[in-house]
């Protein structure tokens, strides 16, 4: 049992914050603001790619740099830190680590380098209207057409859909589910755009019997919902990393900004139910940083992790919203000024709440493990 | 980073879960029930000396010391296993005052004391409150005053539990009246419990729980009573608490208490057709406190590791207590729900089971530890000062 960081975790953690922190500026932030500009900054994407860092996971012999998911998951905690605006969980969780783990050697050779470079862009469509489980599709169906598929339906909230070159996505078939890479300019994919509080470019997918070939199915019937709790899970973790990151760098521009604030004389900060609220958030993200690293320890390793990542997500919703609304309200009118860069880190702490799964309805799904006797304690 | 345990620590936890299931006979379970959980029967007693015997106690202790030469992971997965089987384990005596004589101890200390506790031979209970001196501590009035070679003690103590069966009172008094600062004017001593100027009148709490008042009425002790340096007694009291608080959050007993709620509701039948568990909101209780107790487990597993490190943050042993006394409360609350009113039934009573006694008897001695062992209060100003740099308003 080691809860340290070896020595390459360290500078790969080093890595992402320099160039995150010196790069992702509140001036920066404010252009994407409203949509004025979409929200991917590709000259910080061009600079991790130059640093290896979007291939981190990713084997050398496809241009990166060989490491496995607890590396990756912590240049995600780092993206969290810093809400930077890159894709960084669709491009690289919930695409790129796939397409390494199930795709063929062709799939692999033409996929991954450019995606590792930056060339290439990769997202995932893994949400449906009232569906939060992308093992179990509903709304996109599959008909198979030789050795590929005619797939209509839709998905919704997919990120940078229209920006990316393959959305990997499933679709149920009358044998099961596929996990396919959908080229988002074929002919009959429609893209609406949404708004949404985050500012991320998100769509909606619409389907009207789009052809996929055979090069583009990822897995096929017989392994697809597997591989796709396989993501799921992964990208689960994943968010609950970045949310790690948030919270902890809302919870610290919260205690610096209420040592500096004075009121009645003194720093807010020496009023006990100040300091305590503050606490508080100490012991929540702490709660959420062990069991998040703890999914993604087991994750990494490939053990069975399903009750962890749900312990996960389930902090990462609550330690998310409190951490959140205490940290405003620690501001004052401050908290949600916006001018002052706190905001946006509790919209973005919204979104990784109720992505994939909020609280109650991970609880829900825990408490089921429960009574069927699958997550006593060890 | 590797959240999970090696294999050989897992080896070892499988190996004393099959040991616990062994020593805990019936006989056992019994007697510790008469005693409200604390120990101190006879077969109590016997037990501890075997775990001494078989080398369990100082397990994570070095070989110089007495112990088998694991880290203080081994050793947390021991507490945690003895805990887990109900044994109502003396971890003040063993992994609060044992490690600070090992360390600061004088060579009496060192030589008869330590290894006594390390056999299971020697308990010691802790006299630091005073009617009047409680979550500031500092403030105690109990004096050791010099007299030609002796000390000699006097004052009153308040709540000072296990010491009817202890052989010794680890005594905070004070030993400097006029230092400026009043935590710099204390020292440690061991009391022997036998000595004629030591006397207690027990103290009866909501949960059973039996504590004492104690009284020093000119003791007379010699020097190698004395622990650590003279007005040192501060940091010995806080370090005390620092691995004190550790071991109240223990999560043994919670993970198999956990684990009895699940089968318990599993197999009970409601009188209206299908099982307690069918429930949606039972299903959703049990998985609060599973989510709950993940976190303490990880939050405890983390500070055994930092101690193997040397790096044990005040601010994390003061998160784990506040986290864990409070989720303790909201445990006894989830599951007193799961049983309803049944959760009242006293295990005294002919219809009291199993589960439901423990909870009526949990949920009774739940808030000992939110101010015990160092108030939250206190605890979160800790963490908002040496977790999060921020300034606090001076006491
Ligand atoms: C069953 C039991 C066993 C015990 N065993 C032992 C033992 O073996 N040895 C021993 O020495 N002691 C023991 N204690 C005593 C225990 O440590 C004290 O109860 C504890 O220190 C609190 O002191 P108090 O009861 O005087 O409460 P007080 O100090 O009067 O506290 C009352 C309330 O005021 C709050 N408060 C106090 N100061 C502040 C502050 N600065 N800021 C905010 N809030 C504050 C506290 O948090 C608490 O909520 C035991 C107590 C019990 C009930």
């Amino acid at each position: 049992m080691d809860f340290g960081f070896t020595e390459e975790q360290q500078e790969v953690q080093n890595l992402a914050r320099k160039i995150l922190t010196d790069q992702v500026t509140p001036e920066r932030l404010a252009k994407y603001d409203e949509y004025q500009e979409l929200r991917f900054d590709r000259s910080l994407w061009a600079q991790l790619a130059e640093a290896g860092l979007l291939g981190v996971a990713i084997n050398e012999q496809y241009g990166g740099m060989g490491f496995g998911y607890t590396e990756l998951a912590l240049f995600i905690e780092e993206t969290g830190r810093s809400i930077a605006p890159v894709p960084a969980i669709s491009h690289l969780v919930s695409a790129a680590l796939p397409i390494q783990k199930f795709g063929s050697e062709e799939q692999k050779e033409c996929l991954l380098p450019a995606a590792v470079n930056g060339e290439l862009l990769l997202t995932a469509a893994l949400m449906e209207a009232n569906n939060e489980d992308p093992a179990k599709p509903q709304l996109s169906r599959a008909v198979a057409d030789g050795d590929g598929f005619i797939l209509s339906g839709s998905k919704t909230c997919v990120p940078f859909a229209e920006q990316a070159d393959r959305v990997l996505l499933s679709a149920a078939t009358d044998k099961g589910v596929v996990v396919l890479l959908l080229d988002p300019r074929a002919q009959g994919v429609t893209l609406q755009p949404l708004k949404v509080s985050t500012y991320e470019p998100q769509y909606q997918v619409l389907l009207d019997n789009v052809v996929v070939a055979a090069s583009d199915v990822l897995v096929n019937v017989e392994q697809g919902a597997a591989a796709m709790v396989w993501i799921t899970e992964r990208t689960i973790a994943a968010l609950c990393a970045h949310q790690t990151g948030i919270s902890d760098q809302s919870m610290r521009m919260t205690a610096s900004y209420a040592s500096e604030r004075k009121q009645f004389g003194v720093p807010i900060a020496t009023f006990q139910a100040v300091g305590h609220r503050a606490a508080n958030c100490f012991i929540d993200v702490e709660c959420l940083k062990l069991n998040t690293y703890q999914a993604i320890s087991r994750l990494n390793s490939e053990i069975d992790a399903t009750t962890e990542v749900m312990i996960a997500k389930i902090w990462a919703g609550d330690v998310g919203h409190r951490v959140s609304y205490a940290s405003q309200h620690l501001h004052g009118g401050m908290g949600i000024d916006r001018d002052y860069p706190l905001w946006r880190y509790c919209l973005s702490a919204r979104h990784n709440e109720m992505m994939l799964g909020s609280s109650a309805s991970q609880l829900a799904a825990l408490g089921q493990r429960i009574a069927a006797g699958e997550a006593f304690c060890s | 980073m590797k959240v999970e345990f090696t294999p050989e620590q897992a080896a070892l936890r499988t190996e004393l879960r099959a040991y616990f299931d062994k020593l805990m006979t019936p006989e056992l379970q019994a007697e510790s029930a008469e005693t409200m959980g604390e120990g101190g029967g006879p077969l109590w007693m016997e037990a501890l000396r075997q775990m001494g015997r078989d080398g369990w106690i100082g397990v994570g202790w070095d070989k110089e010391l007495g112990g088998r030469g694991m880290s203080p992971i081994e050793q947390f997965i021991f507490v945690e296993e003895v805990m887990r089987a109900g044994y109502s384990f003396p971890f003040l005596t063993t992994e609060a005052v044992g490690p600070q004589l090992a360390a600061v101890g004088n060579a009496w200390q060192k030589k008869e004391i330590v290894p006594k506790i390390l056999a299971g031979e020697c308990l010691v209970g802790i006299g630091y409150s005073e009617a009047a001196a409680g979550t500031d501590l500092a403030a105690l009035k109990t004096t050791a005053v010099k007299e030609g070679d002796e000390w000699v003690i006097n004052g009153q103590k308040m709540w000072t539990s296990l010491v009817h069966f202890c052989d010794y009172v680890w005594l905070a008094v004070r030993t400097d009246p006029d230092a400026p600062k009043k935590h710099k004017g204390l020292s440690m001593f061991l009391v022997p419990t036998d000595d004629p100027g030591f006397s207690y009148t027990p103290v009866e709490t909501l949960g059973g729980v039996r504590t004492n008042a104690t009284y020093y009425d000119n003791i007379r002790l010699s020097e190698k009573h004395l622990v650590g340096e003279l007005h040192g007694g501060w940091k010995l009291i806080t370090g005390q608490l620092n691995s004190e608080r550790l071991s109240l959050v223990n999560v043994g007993p919670t993970s198999q208490f956990f684990n009895a709620a699940v089968q318990w509701a599993q197999q009970t039948e409601l009188p209206a057709g299908g099982k307690v568990i069918d429930q949606p909101w039972v299903q959703m209780n049990l998985a609060k406190i599973r989510a709950g107790v993940e976190a303490l487990k990880l939050i405890v597993y983390k500070q055994a590791w930092a101690m193997t490190q040397g790096q044990l943050e005040m601010a994390d042993a003061s998160a784990a207590k506040v986290y864990g006394s409070e989720f303790f409360i909201e445990v006894y609350r989830l599951m007193g729900e799961i049983v309803g009113q049944a959760s009242m039934i006293n295990a005294d009573s002919e219809h009291g089971q199993v589960l439901q006694a423990r909870i009526e008897r949990l949920y009774r001695t739940a808030s000992i530890i939110t101010f015990g062992g160092g108030a939250n209060e206190i605890q979160r100003d800790i963490i908002s000062a040496a977790g999060l740099w921020m300034p606090r308003a001076s006491r």
